[in-house]
């Protein structure tokens, strides 16, 4: 960055307090920066660290009525904090435009894309006619790369993909050629391979436009791709800040020290794990599930969702396979037809050499001991209303495992193996943090010594420090009670770190399978090879050379 | 003083007879969706499409006057079971829609997965998980009926078709003092301040309520919303 | 849109057919007296019980007695056996009483319901919004009857402002037409002001807390766009579909009002002919109402899948 240039945004001591029930809650405790022009500054933190919050106070969008804020904000000569209705109106959008995490729930539902796009164009410009400003709108889409931008601009925000969606945000948010784009989060809600494509173009603004851009995100990897400038942010204060390269490399902060080593990296090989040679546990062939979709009263079944279409795979006896595979491609409905909680269409499974593909419920219910699933939100998977204990119990009571007190005995004992203790006991979901949360749901799997453990996206919903905690002890739990684990996730980086082997699905199929190793470092399959290239590596220098080899 | 008895005692026992019916056939519909659900919210539907007062009048009328003969089951006219019975079956596509809603959403989370993954049968589900956490919703739409069921009753009473002599109602009250609204009119009034009296304290009650249990719940106002007033939605 | 209207008409005779049979059920089955005695009415000879019995077929089966009573009341020869009238010329003559009280009061209630609640959202928390929101749960709480009976009293009896009833052409004397509405209009209305104006506070006040209102301002929108179109839009689709069925439930006739301001409508034809236990006129007023609401209900969903385009017709708004 060259001396002397005039900084674009500049903002100094901000503080933001929430009032609460238990007290002042301070969301942003002190935070300084500035933003050159041009510049990508990536301000970096785990959930509950302040950085939503500091981004959505420079526009003044904070929203709670109930929050106190001091500091100062300027954009150029003009101070944002506290300023006027009219001030503020005419900075948003016009010079400092904002993007946000969920696309979905940031357009209006009832409006089309190209009306609300034409809508931020009038509201600036009113001199602008409305046939003008739809043209505008079609040329925006097209240049962020939504195809066929001429028809799209009329579509409602429900009709277009997750990627489309952003990149219409996107659009919008460019229509007045502002100085600065704030981005929350962009890439959170979207896959990887469409992540990575939103990742490029929001580089692509950057350089061409000389845009500068404050990306908020938690994903290290992220930030790698794409930032200049780094901010690290903890509990409210910036921690570390630097130039990529310094904060990545050289970090002076124990926080971002311990942050940055609990990453869990595609390319790095975990510690070689001990061949195992044994029999199948497992042998799924053709599995197949069908949804079919009614096209109206007088009209037969049109066309079915193809959920799963045709899976096969083995499963052995302590080994763990990974199952790769992006938003869409069946490894949800994957996971519950082997468990038996959905039906499926046609095909085999075989447990132990036992056929439990279509078993009625009944005649499945002693199998359940033998299987059990982890899944992935820790909120939705526990009953809300049930205390952590009684939520492990449950298990055995329904299988008539123990009863009263040793009920009790044997709860606490597996929440202990967790890596809970006897406090947790009765506290309710919602008095547990995420990390601990997941415990439970993993002690509720454990509770009748199962075989197979199904975890459906375990850490996906975790913070990146208690990630690697949750997989250690998944590890630990499985060399204790020889457990076998199909570990399913969209991050394959989380998948080589635990998996043997490594299953790549797309579209209902496998379309590879093979040893974590030889899957990630020589993918036979072209899609694995696009999951693999859009993985975001949280090191700059790979990412560089990543750049380096496509654009040649 | 005694016709309020009658009136809280209907009240209370239709909202709960609604309740109780709305909650079974809403987590039934809402749970086994498929034909379950059809069946169930046709016949829903046939009840919502009779405007509400006139259903009630016209039960009211056919019962109240000759009595309920099913079987072995025997009820004088002037039993105060048939208005309980005729006001609680009368509301209880308003609640049970609601309720089916509810439950059709909640089916989806994981949790209930999990409970179906240890062998849970879908009794122990639907008793176990997802009614543990309907309870707000219900505690709510119960105040709300009972207020309703309140107003409907005065209503059907002041119409004649409601309680029968020789027992009493502030609605029957009401209907009696009416012919004398020029000479009397504190005959009239009087008995009818008192049902919107309680029917007011019974209201603010449940808004209490429904902030303190759940205050983020969407539910609310549809719930008021749906729960059709006896003149309104009413023929 | 074919498919769906098709769909729907099936549905609407189906659901009708079963208002039907329950009506059918409800008079002349569960009860416990004779049907052709009741049908009689108060002033019945033997000779005339004798002859509805024939007439309606009441010594036959009960299906074939059903199908005589539809057959009946379609070709429109039904006669109220105490009013000695026919019973389908009444009822149309009910229309422009009850659709005048319907449509009169409901322009009422939408007004001030919407008012209310906009006023309500947009200073919530304040004393307005306070006091707002005790007239709305004050207006749920309030018999109808309680109200028609007390501005009766006040306004009519007492100091003679209004007039206390009866029914006049809107063609006769606009004036006058109006004039005998005021009241009722205001009572039927003041019930549903406080629901709708509720529903719509909680309405905006989910909706201001929506992402899209965050995007809409974060474009630099004034914060009375933001109100209006993006608010607003969202916050109205309920109070439409809402509205919808109230008002075709509403169509069949409200008794009370229409008894106690004596209104000559559908709602008061019923009342006479519940006090006067006169069955075929309650039979067809049955249908008549069922038939409104059925409609009202199909037209709801048509509304709501156009108002909010995530929903495919077909869909159920409710």
């Amino acid at each position: 960055m060259s001396g002397g240039a005039q900084a674009l945004l500049s903002v100094r001591d901000l503080r933001v307090g929430f009032a609460t029930e238990g007290g002042t809650v301070r969301a942003v405790d002190g935070v300084s920066f500035e933003l050159a022009p041009g510049e990508v500054l990536a301000i970096v933190g785990e959930s509950g660290s302040g950085k939503s919050v500091t981004a959505q106070t420079i526009l003044g969008l904070t929203g709670s009525s109930n929050a106190r804020i001091e500091g100062s904000v300027r954009l150029g000569e003009t101070e944002l904090l506290g300023a006027g209705e009219a001030t503020l109106r005419g900075v948003r959008g016009d010079r400092v435009a904002m993007i946000f995490q969920d696309p979905m729930t940031s357009f209006n539902p009832v409006y089309r894309v190209g009306a609300q796009i034409v809508e931020a164009i009038r509201a600036h410009r009113g001199e602008v006619s409305k046939q003008e400003a739809r043209q505008r709108a079609i040329e925006l889409l097209d240049s962020v790369g939504i195809p066929d931008a001429g028809r799209r601009v009329d579509s409602y925000p429900h009709e277009l993909s997750g990627g489309q969606r952003q990149r219409a945000m996107i659009a919008m948010a460019l229509t007045l050629e502002p100085e600065v784009l704030i981005a929350d989060e962009p890439t959170t809600a979207l896959d990887v391979t469409v992540q990575a494509q939103i990742l490029r173009l929001l580089g692509r603004l950057n350089r061409e436009r000389g845009l500068a851009t404050i990306l908020i995100t938690h994903d290290f990897g992220v930030v790698a791709e794409v930032a200049d400038r780094v901010l690290v942010m903890h509990e409210g204060r910036i921690v570390e800040r630097g130039s990529l390269d310094d904060v990545f490399y050289s970090p002076t902060d124990p926080y971002t020290r311990g942050l940055l080593d609990a990453i869990v990296r595609l390319d790095q090989a975990p510690p070689l794990r001990a061949a195992r040679e044994s029999e199948n546990l497992l042998e799924v062939r053709d599995l197949v599930k069908h949804y079919p979709v009614r096209g109206g009263l007088l009209r037969r079944d049109s066309h079915s969702v193809r959920a799963v279409d045709g899976v096969g795979f083995d499963l052995r006896h302590g080994e763990t396979l990974g199952l790769v595979g992006e938003s869409g491609s069946g490894k949800s409905t994957l996971c519950r037809a082997l468990l038996g909680l959905i039906e499926p269409t046609s095909g085999s499974v075989r447990f132990e050499g036992r056929e439990i593909a279509g078993l009625s419920r009944r005649r499945m219910r002693p199998l359940r001991r033998e299987m059990q699933m982890v899944f992935q939100d820790p909120y939705a998977s526990l009953n809300p209303r049930r205390r952590a204990g009684q939520i492990v119990a449950e298990p055995l009571r329904l299988q008539g495992e123990a009863r009263g007190g040793e009920l009790r005995g044997r709860a606490l004992e597996l929440l202990g193996r967790v890596g809970l203790g006897p406090e947790h006991y009765d506290r309710f979901p919602h008095e547990l943090s995420g990390g601990q949360r997941q415990r439970v749901g993993i002690a509720r799997a454990l509770a009748l010594r199962p075989k197979l453990i199904v975890a459906d996206e375990p850490v996906s919903a975790l913070d990146v420090s208690i990630r690697a905690q949750i997989l250690d002890l998944l590890a630990e739990l499985q060399e204790d009670f020889g457990l076998t684990y199909l570990f399913v996730a969209h991050d394959i980086g989380v998948v080589r770190h635990v998996s043997d082997r490594i299953a790549v699905m797309h579209e209902g199929r496998i379309v590879e399978i093979g040893p974590a190793d030889e899957v990630c470092e020589r993918p036979r399959d072209a899609y694995t090879e696009e999951l693999l290239a859009a993985v975001p590596v949280p090191d700059p220098r790979l990412a560089r050379e990543r750049h380096n080899v496509e654009s040649e | 003083m005694y016709g309020g008895r009658t009136s809280l005692l209907i009240g209370f026992a239709a909202a709960l007879l609604t309740t109780l019916l709305a909650t079974v056939l809403g987590l039934l519909a809402g749970y086994f969706r498929g034909w379950t659900d059809a069946v169930i919210s046709r016949a829903l539907d046939v009840v919502w499409a009779f405007p509400v007062t006139l259903l009630a009048i016209a039960l009211g009328l056919a019962l109240a006057v000759g009595g309920l003969s099913i079987g072995p089951l025997h009820l004088s006219g002037s039993s105060l079971w048939i208005p309980i019975l005729i006001i609680g079956t009368v509301y209880v596509p308003y609640m049970a829609r609601p309720i089916r809603g509810e439950v059709l959403s909640l089916r989806e989370k994981e949790f209930v997965e999990a409970a179906e993954a240890q062998g849970a049968g879908p009794l122990r589900v639907m008793f176990g998980e997802l009614l543990p956490n309907l309870w707000s919703t219900i505690i709510v739409f119960f105040t709300l009926g009972v207020a309703n069921s309140m107003l409907l009753e005065a209503m059907l009473s002041f119409l004649g078709v409601g309680v029968q002599a020789p027992e009493t109602s502030w609605g029957t009250m009401v209907g009696s003092g009416f012919q004398l609204i020029t000479s009397a009119p504190q005959l009239s009034l009087i008995p009818g301040a008192m049902i919107l009296l309680t029917v007011l304290s019974v209201n603010v009650f449940g808004d209490g309520l429904r902030d303190a249990l759940d205050p983020h719940s969407k539910l609310r106002l549809e719930v008021h919303a749906g729960m059709p007033e006896p003149e309104g939605t009413a023929v | 849109m074919g498919r769906f209207v098709v769909r729907r008409l099936a549905g609407m005779v189906a659901v009708l057919f079963a208002v039907s049979v329950l009506t059918f059920l409800i008079f002349n089955v569960i009860p416990s007296s004779d049907p052709a005695q009741r049908m009689a009415g108060k002033n019945a000879t033997p000779r005339l019980v004798a002859n509805i019995t024939e007439e309606w077929g009441f010594d036959e089966s009960l299906p074939q007695q059903y199908l005589t009573m539809m057959e009946k009341i379609f070709s429109g020869e039904v006669i109220s056996y105490e009013g000695r009238e026919d019973v389908d010329e009444r009822i149309l003559e009910g229309v422009g009483p009850t659709f005048s009280l319907c449509i009169g009061a409901a322009v009422l209630w939408m007004f001030f319901g919407i008012l209310f609640g906009y006023l309500s959202a947009t200073r919530a928390g304040g004393l307005l919004d306070r006091v707002l929101t005790i007239v709305a749960v004050a207006g749920i709480s309030m018999p109808v009857f309680l109200i028609g009976e007390v501005l009766l009293v006040y306004l009519t009896y007492k100091t003679g402002i209004l007039p206390s009833g009866g029914y006049v052409e809107l063609a006769e004397s606009p004036l006058e037409w109006g004039e005998h509405l005021v009241l009722p209009w205001v009572t039927l209305a003041i019930v549903y002001v406080g629901i709708y104006s509720r529903v719509l506070r909680s309405n905006m006040l989910d909706a201001m807390n929506e992402d899209y209102v965050r995007t809409a301002r974060a474009k630099g929108l004034s914060e009375r766009r933001v109100m209006s179109r993006h608010v607003m839009r969202n916050s109205l689709v309920p109070i439409v579909t809402l509205f919808g069925l109230d008002f075709g439930a509403l169509l069949g006739g409200a008794i009370v009002v229409e008894a106690i301001f004596s209104l000559n409508g559908i709602g008061e034809y019923a009342y006479i002919s519940l006090i006067n236990t006169d069955l075929p006129p309650i039979m067809a007023i049955t249908l008549f109402g069922a038939f409104f609401v059925v409609l009202f209900n199909a037209l709801v969903d048509i509304a709501y899948a156009y108002l909010d385009p995530r929903v495919k017709l077909g869909e159920s708004a409710r």
